[in-house]
């Protein structure tokens, strides 16, 4: 689209060359893990859905324990395509956090944390743990029973963390017991507070990947790579990338819609066989692995204490990891960033079929 | 005498209760017309987005026969997304 | 005829497909987007309340007519003295049908439907069946309405 004379009323107000040659300067290096360098970009388009989906689902959800539940029937029942925007943004939802999980292994496997990257790492990591408190805030909602006993036991579980435990779980729950009081603040949560930390940490994870580059794995780093542009051969790329995935959100949405459970009551008994949801059962299932007392201590808390240990760990891997500070091949952190993935996908199998 | 009153009771409680079970709510158009439409309309999206792919795609294609030539590099005023 | 020079520039007609495919995608993608942002004016009732004693005496194999918001509703005595409440309406062009006693079937003149009497589409145009409503009775009150909507009344 050429519009010549709205591109001169533009550029006699405002310099856009320098933007225009910063632009150009972008290159994407060409290697043969090329293509995980896409898994950041379509947990952003992803999350994009989210946003949009969910503005419109909140023009009709209402946040109040007694109705909760009846608005969500109603949008999917009543309004034209209310079914579809729901289960679109329920699939989302799923796929994001599982493109997310990808991104978050492929840059741990291929050392892209290594210096001079480690606060891209640090800002991942916060938003790694904002977007799984997204699906637990986002899963309440529903006020389901399942969502309710879910959320029981995660608020709980956080309850067990020595000394803050009970401050954390009080907040989260805002009281005692997960309440209606709960939903509000976890609809809060979900519709704005995460959402402004969301856009701020995002923004400063993008800024500091154009300042840094594109990272390269140390083991093709030495050899004299072709770049591509990213305007606009990666721009395109991208672009194609995304709309095969949005195709691929649409159909799981339509051909397999969430269902909705009865509604929740808190003086019933808890269902049977009570699952969290997929990305918390590696946890849950950790957790069952603990008998309730060692040494005379509360096993739940050790239990907490050691996940924390590891999560930690996990934080601190930019730097633990001399080697590939220094830019050498780091085999134990490679087998290290495995045996982290190993452990989730199988105790998050085993959560599924127990 | 006044337990077993009470206990009756609450068994006939319950058991009215089950009767109760809300339907399972439909999440998804039951009709087979309206299906139709929501599973055509699938099919048109996909048939978009195809088309989509491959426009970009030959839109690529001329990129890279362009930079190969090297002459994006002439004028200083060539748009970015080309 | 073959003519010596292309009419338009390859970066043209490319740009011209592409934008133009991507504005129909986008439009079509945010029309359904914004048929849910914007409800759909002039929703029906979730239930509306009659008189019993109008209704529920009615000869069998007839119906009665009622307003269902502004559209029309049948209350429908079975020959056996069932008694249920539809909607009047046809699932084709959303005219106004009727019940027919003597062929115990519910028919829309516009285009030349039929329906029998359990509201199954069974001739012509409609490709739906018809919809039918719960219908209650509390006290002096005769309730209809949506199915699976729990009606609460005012405790007046």
């Amino acid at each position: 689209m050429n519009c010549p004379r709205l591109k001169s009323w533009f550029s006699e107000r405002y310099n856009f060359d320098e933007i225009r040659d910063l632009a150009k300067q972008k290159f994407v290096p060409n290697h043969k893990y090329e293509i995980w360098y896409y898994t950041g970009g379509i947990t952003l388009f992803l999350f994009i859905i989210q946003f949009i989906t969910g503005i419109v689902l909140s023009f009709y959800y209402i946040p109040y324990f007694e109705h909760a539940h009846k608005s969500i029937i109603e949008i999917v029942t009543k309004l034209n395509m209310g079914w579809f925007f729901r289960s679109l943004h329920h699939w989302g939802a799923q796929i994001a956090i599982v493109m997310l999980f990808i991104h978050v292994w492929s840059t741990l496997l291929l050392k892209a944390y290594r210096k001079p990257r480690e606060f891209i790492w640090v800002s991942g990591f916060i938003l790694l743990g904002i977007a799984i408190f997204f699906g637990l805030s986002g899963y309440l909602l529903l006020w389901d029973e399942r969502a309710f006993a879910a959320v029981r036991v995660a608020t709980g579980g956080a309850g067990n963390f020595p000394v803050v435990g009970g401050f954390i779980k009080a907040f989260l729950r805002g009281g005692i017991d997960v309440t209606g009081d709960t939903l509000t603040r976890f609809y809060a949560f979900h519709v704005s507070v995460l959402p402004l930390i969301t856009f701020c940490l995002i923004g400063l994870h993008v800024i500091l990947v154009q300042y840094h580059g594109m990272s390269v794995p140390i083991s093709v780093e030495k050899e004299k790579l072709k770049e591509t542009p990213f305007f606009p051969n990666f721009v395109y790329k991208d672009l194609i990338i995304w709309l095969i995935v949005l195709g691929i959100v649409v159909t799981l949405a339509t051909l397999a819609p969430p269902e909705i459970g009865k509604k929740a009551d808190p003086l019933a008994p808890a269902p049977e066989n009570i699952k969290p949801e997929w990305y918390f059962l590696f946890l849950f299932q950790t957790l069952k692995l603990f008998p309730g007392e060692i040494l005379g201590m509360n096993g739940e808390t050790i239990a907490i204490l050691l996940i924390s240990a590891g999560i930690l760990f996990f934080f601190l891997i930019p730097f633990f990891d001399r080697k590939s500070q220094r830019g050498e091949r780091s085999t134990l952190f490679t087998w290290i960033g495995i045996i982290y993935f190993l452990y989730f996908v199988i105790m998050t199998v085993i959560g599924f079929i127990s | 005498m006044k337990r077993i009153f009470t206990a009756l009771a609450g068994i006939f409680i319950s058991a009215t209760d089950l009767f109760a079970q809300q339907d399972k709510i439909d999440v998804f158009p039951t009709v087979p017309y309206e299906r139709f439409i929501v599973y055509q309309n699938l099919f048109i999206f996909w048939i978009g987005i195809i088309g989509l792919i491959v426009i970009i795609k030959m839109k690529l294609r001329e990129i890279e026969r362009i930079q190969k030539m090297g002459i994006d590099k002439e004028g200083k005023d060539i748009p970015v997304l080309d | 005829m073959k003519i010596d020079f292309s009419l338009v520039t390859r970066r043209t007609f490319l740009n011209t497909i592409f934008g133009g495919w991507l504005a129909a995608f986008i439009g079509g993608s945010f029309y359904g987007l914004l048929k849910f942002a914007f409800p759909t004016l002039g929703k029906e009732p979730d239930f509306v309340i009659l008189k019993p004693e109008d209704f529920l005496n009615i000869p069998t194999n007839s119906v009665k007519p009622f307003a269902w918001g502004g559209k029309l509703g049948l209350f429908f005595k079975h020959s056996d003295g069932k008694t249920v409440a539809l909607k009047g309406v046809c699932t084709h062009m959303e005219c106004n049908i009727t019940y027919l006693p003597q062929d115990k079937k519910f028919y829309c003149a516009c285009h030349k439907g039929w329906f029998d009497e359990n509201g199954k589409n069974i001739e012509g145009p409609p490709p739906k069946p018809l919809e039918f409503f719960d219908v209650s009775v509390e006290g002096d009150k005769l309730i209809v309405a949506k199915k699976g909507i729990k009606v609460e009344l005012p405790k007046a």
